[in-house]
């Protein structure tokens, strides 16, 4: 069964995390501009002298359709290219495609990755 | 047949059809009377033949070269609405913007038509200390205007200019949540009768402030009070209503203030912020120049147009590097605040002071700004581009700054030149506290008047029931206050088309391959039965 990865990170990491899978060999990629917050709970800007809160982080999200047997190397993979260390990092995790078909072909399943 | 037309006319109904015609016949030939009449009275006042001799000495194109001066400056003084309008706009939220923008044209429009009507008899027309009244509707206009040399509609469409940067400032302070209707109400208050009248008394003929000091007249000697381009007239004027209209509204909701643990909304495009502030900045060396109302001060609007520039230079640097060591962050908005803050400030010295004087009173203004933001967060009032500080405080410290730092080398500027005969000599520089004094009357007299009418007025209309009142109602300020009163948001971004994203030059490894084609043929769908 395909599994869809799907990962919370720094935006200044979604380069890294890009050739990273690439050089992997995984072959499609899709990314979203989110916002949200965590353990963090935002952050403070300031203007004109005065801070403000911003209490949703912007992130990238991406997300990744691989086959059963790649799925633990894959988020490994994203969990050690997006890792700084830093508050912030993101989360990255996987869950089972019941149902997967390319919209081209009709082709399903992990045919369709 | 036309004896069956005749019969007709014994008819009840043919009747009255001929009578209304008759009749809307006879109204519509005393309506053109009437017009013709009026129009006449209008135009016989008015002196619009030009000269019939060429002029062709010198003297005689002083006039002419004075008027130029003047419409030039008046063109840089109308040009400071498009930085307000992006200054406004760039500081406010994006949810804002469409209102910002309709309420500065809009204003602009009224203002024209307001001025022509009443605003310019109530400032510049004949009659006693407190409001004139002579040239409504610009009528009996002259050639000249009194002594200025310069053409009378030139004069006209500078203060013109001047009466709607004041009506602009007003809107600043009542971002986001002032409803449209309310805003033209308050317009017409502004426009129409706040700002020409207090002008009346500074810059009209016979005004109390600028001529005789009225009441207060014993208090300070020979000296009068003096604002050269309207540091008080325009811009204290302008920041106390604007006041008055931020304190009858209260914040916009959702807007927490530091004491209660929030902080100002953020702005949504310094960049348009930025641009609009430089062309502000542009836009005063109309605004302070061009208030000599004559070329042949050449001394004069060169000095004013150089202490312009070094106010502003000192007031945008001293504002960083005083909210520098707070926040530790080389802060953009304050900075665009301290300057402008700086200009307002020399708007009324700066024909009197020397070079270093500007530099003093533009830093020390670059103190206020910050200080008059800090100020308003904590009595809880909410002002979305900092209107008040800049205008309302920085307009009183400029108007003080001539009773301190006045030199007493320049006179008054009249239309061929500075006359030296009348002093203006500041306590810095051994004149007494007398010029000091008549300022701080004229600067008192303006936040008490203005400050009291505009609270009493911005009260009144927030207290009319509806749609008429001073704030958009709480559901239409939910929804975006520009989706609910002018039905559009400011920006439109196509969904899937608005951002792209793009590989930084020498991180990517290479192309995707070449290759369209897919590695796997098509899937033949069975044709349908």
């Amino acid at each position: 069964m395909p599994h869809l990865i799907t990962a919370i990170i720094k935006p200044f990491k979604l380069e890294e995390v890009k050739e990273a899978l690439r050089a992997e060999g995984l072959v499609g990629l899709t990314v979203s501009e989110v916002q949200g917050y965590g353990r963090q709970g935002g952050k403070t800007e300031t203007f004109r002298g005065s801070e403000y809160k911003v209490d949703f982080v912007p992130k990238v999200k991406i997300e990744v359709v691989t086959a059963d047997d790649q799925v633990d190397k894959v988020v490994d993979l994203i969990a050690s290219t997006a890792r700084t260390g830093k508050i912030g990092d993101g989360k990255v995790w996987a869950f089972d495609l019941s149902r997967l078909m390319r919209i081209r072909t009709g082709e399903l399943g992990e045919d369709a990755i | 047949m036309i004896r069956k037309r005749l019969l007709r006319l014994q008819e009840r109904d043919t009747r009255r059809v001929f009578a209304v015609v008759l009749g809307g016949k006879m109204i519509g030939v005393l309506a053109l009377l009437g017009a013709i009449k009026g129009i006449t009275w209008y135009f016989e006042g008015a002196a619009w033949a030009l000269p019939t001799e060429p002029a062709h000495t010198a003297n005689e194109l002083i006039n002419p070269i004075n008027t130029m001066w003047v419409l030039v400056t008046a063109f840089l003084v109308f040009f400071m609405q498009a930085g307000f309008m992006a200054l406004e706009a760039g500081f406010a939220r994006s949810r804002e913007t469409v209102n910002i923008l309709l309420e500065c044209v809009f204003d602009t429009c009224l203002c024209g038509l307001l001025f022509w009507a009443i605003g310019f008899a109530f400032m510049f027309g004949e009659g006693n200390g407190i409001i004139g009244h002579q040239y409504f509707f610009l009528h009996g206009i002259g050639g000249g205007y009194g002594s200025t040399g310069v053409a009378f509609m030139a004069f006209f469409l500078f203060q013109f200019a001047f009466a709607d940067t004041a009506s602009t400032i007003t809107s600043g302070a009542m971002v986001g949540r002032t409803g449209f209707k309310g805003d033209i109400l308050y317009s017409v208050c502004v426009s129409g009768f706040i700002y020409p009248i207090f002008g009346h008394w500074v810059w009209g003929p016979g005004g109390w402030l600028g001529n005789t000091m009225g009441w207060f007249h014993g208090l300070t000697g020979d000296a009068v009070f003096r604002d050269f381009a309207g540091s008080t007239v325009v811009h204290t004027v302008g920041g106390f209503v604007a006041l008055a209209g931020a304190i009858a509204l209260g914040p916009r909701l959702g807007r927490k203030f530091k004491r209660d643990g929030g902080g100002p909304t953020p702005p949504h495009d310094l960049t348009m912020a930025s641009i609009g502030a430089v062309i502000l900045w542009f836009g005063w060396y109309g605004f302070n120049p061009g208030s000599t109302l004559s070329a042949m001060d050449w001394t004069g609007i060169g000095r004013v147009a150089g202490n312009t520039t070094l106010a502003a230079c000192a007031g945008g640097m001293i504002a960083v590097l005083f909210v520098y060591p707070r926040s530790k962050k080389w802060d953009l908005g304050m900075s665009l605040n301290g300057f402008l803050g700086g200009l307002v400030a020399i708007t009324a010295p700066c024909y009197w002071v020397s070079p270093m004087g500007a530099i003093l009173i533009g830093g020390i203004a670059g103190i206020v700004v910050p200080l008059g933001v800090d100020l308003l967060e904590h009595i809880r009032v909410d002002d979305p581009i900092g209107a008040f500080p800049v205008h309302g405080m920085c307009g009183i410290w400029g108007t003080l700054a001539v009773g301190l730092f006045a030199t007493g080398q320049f006179g008054l500027p009249t239309a061929d030149g500075a006359d030296p005969s009348v002093a203006v000599k500041g306590l810095f520089y051994g004149g007494g506290a007398d010029q000091l004094t008549a300022q701080a009357i004229g600067s008192l007299s303006a936040i008490v008047c203005v400050g009291a009418v505009g609270l009493i007025i911005m009260f009144a209309i927030k207290s009319i029931r509806g749609s008429w009142s001073l704030r958009v109602s709480r559901d239409g300020e939910l929804e975006g206050i520009d989706i609910h009163e002018h039905g559009t948001p400011a920006y439109h971004v196509e969904f899937g088309q608005g951002m792209t994203y793009s590989t930084p030059a020498g991180l990517s490894s290479g192309g995707f391959g070449s290759s369209t084609q897919s590695p796997v043929p098509p899937v033949k769908t069975p044709e349908p039965a």
